[in-house]
């Protein structure tokens, strides 16, 4: 078969595998653009370059779950030789470990803590809503703790006030007893202000309430991005295996029929 | 907010232990991919990742920036690929299992219509493993940075230390190879499909 003629001025080869990939001198590839319009035999190479890459796009590694965790290990474990900072103790290693219904109570314990930390103590009972204080105890030590803690929190300034009107009421009524202070007991002396002190406390406890529900959907939802990627990863697996065998059982049926034909064959001469 | 790979260098550098898990969590496929593609066999190709990252963190303090991080990645994973093949002196591209020739086997002289689909499933990928492990290190190093990590011409320049025109031309005989060594193949794809150009994507 004769070759067809190519009479491209320029490097060939060069010009074809930039046209190929898109990768250089739009003039160039401008250039070559027009000599395939009049050349069949780089048109052809083209087309069959084009058609290799089509190929080698089906090429994939097999995949593979990747554990960053030892791959930070093992760089951790280097630590000492170069006195590094390890990136073993980076937040995804420890925190992927956590079952989700262990992060799930850390966020009601940090809520119960942070209640616990104002001094407060809500209930519900037969009774409906009721919230204690605890500051029943001497008034020195609640002081204490109300100002190492007022910088903590901005909801901690709005207890601290709750705090002070509390001691105003408690020393206003005339049998100020020795027992926390019970929201929910109406008093008549101070009707409305424990309507006010019930209000305030249940925003408080809607506030908490968001933060928690928050919290609670982010927790889910990291939770079930990673069941999805498993999922992902188990269902590649199994069909990677479930592939391999349906090959090999393809060979053995191969050659099965081939046995049967060879025999055929022989039992037809006979 | 997302940092790029300089800027988590630099958080690395200075201490910042989330920020090489985060470059890690980043570059650890594209390493594996071409790990994988240049010396072909799963196994090493995970080591040899483990390793650039390893010694990419050993090194972090002397990295400069006078290349881009990923650069810098692939030079020292392809430069532990050509050690394990020179270690290895052997046929680097994955083989198929010994028992089985799938050339052989997709051509053979009546094979029924389902057993043919069955096997072509695979064997086009394993020829294009083939055909590759026919290439040069060189040739095939320039293919897959160029087809799976999407690299430009310059870029595999500066990686692999060569001009410009010595790139295009290992492309070149790398796919001319190929062409000769695919058309052995009678499976081979007659409908285009989707050509993927870049693994980080």
């Amino acid at each position: 078969m004769t070759e067809m003629a190519c009479g491209y001025a320029g490097d060939r080869d060069d010009a074809m595998i930039a046209y190929l990939y898109d990768d250089g001198d739009p003039a160039a590839r401008a250039g070559f653009e027009a000599h395939l319009a009049a050349c069949a035999r780089c048109r052809t190479e083209v087309d069959a370059l084009r058609g290799v890459r089509r190929q080698l796009a089906r090429w994939a590694p097999p995949e593979v779950n990747f554990t960053v965790e030892s791959l930070t290990s093992g760089v951790g474990s280097d630590e000492a030789a170069t006195s590094h900072q390890s990136p073993a103790t980076g937040h995804r290693a420890w925190w992927h470990e956590i079952p989700a219904w262990a992060q799930v109570a850390a966020a009601l314990l940090v809520l119960g803590v942070s209640a616990g930390v104002a001094n407060l103590d809500v209930r519900y009972d037969g009774n409906g809503l009721s919230v204690r204080t605890g500051w029943a105890t001497p008034a020195p030590v609640a002081a204490r703790a109300a100002q190492n803690s007022e910088a903590a929190a901005p909801w901690r300034a709005e207890l601290t006030a709750l705090e002070q009107r509390l001691r105003g009421e408690i020393r206003a009524v005339p049998a100020s007893a020795p027992a926390p202070v019970d929201v929910s007991v109406p008093a008549r002396a101070a009707q409305s202000s424990d309507a006010d002190l019930l209000r305030r406390v249940r925003a408080l406890l809607d506030e908490s309430e968001k933060r928690q529900q928050r919290e609670l959907a982010l927790r889910v939802g990291e939770v079930l991005r990673d069941v999805n990627a498993a999922r992902q990863a188990d269902l590649r697996t199994i069909d990677r295996n479930v592939n391999d065998m349906q090959n090999r059982l393809g060979v053995e049926v191969l050659k099965q029929r081939e046995n049967l034909n060879m025999l055929m064959r022989v039992s037809q001469r006979q | 907010m997302t940092w790029t790979d300089e800027e988590l260098v630099a958080r690395s550098i200075s201490g910042d232990a989330n920020s090489f898990n985060e470059l890690i969590l980043r570059w650890e496929r594209p390493i594996y991919a071409l790990a994988y593609r240049t010396i072909g066999r799963e196994e090493e190709a995970r080591d040899v990742c483990q390793e650039t990252f390893l010694r990419a963190f050993r090194a972090l303090p002397g990295f400069r920036g006078q290349a881009k991080f990923s650069s810098w990645l692939y030079r020292i994973a392809l430069n532990l690929c050509r050690d394990w093949i020179r270690r290895e002196r052997r046929t680097p591209v994955v083989q198929p299992p010994e028992d089985v020739d799938l050339m052989e086997l997709a051509a053979a002289a009546e094979p029924s219509e389902s057993v043919e689909e069955l096997v072509s499933r695979k064997d086009l990928a394993r020829a294009v493993e083939r055909a590759m492990a026919a290439l040069p290190e060189e040739q095939r190093t320039a293919i897959v940075l160029k087809e799976y990590h999407g690299l430009t011409f310059q870029e595999i320049a500066e990686l692999v230390g060569c001009p410009l025109s010595t790139v295009k031309t290992r492309l070149y005989q790398g796919l001319t190879v190929l062409r000769r060594e695919l058309a052995k193949n009678p499976n081979a794809p007659k409908a285009p499909v989707f050509i993927r150009g870049n693994d980080r994507d």
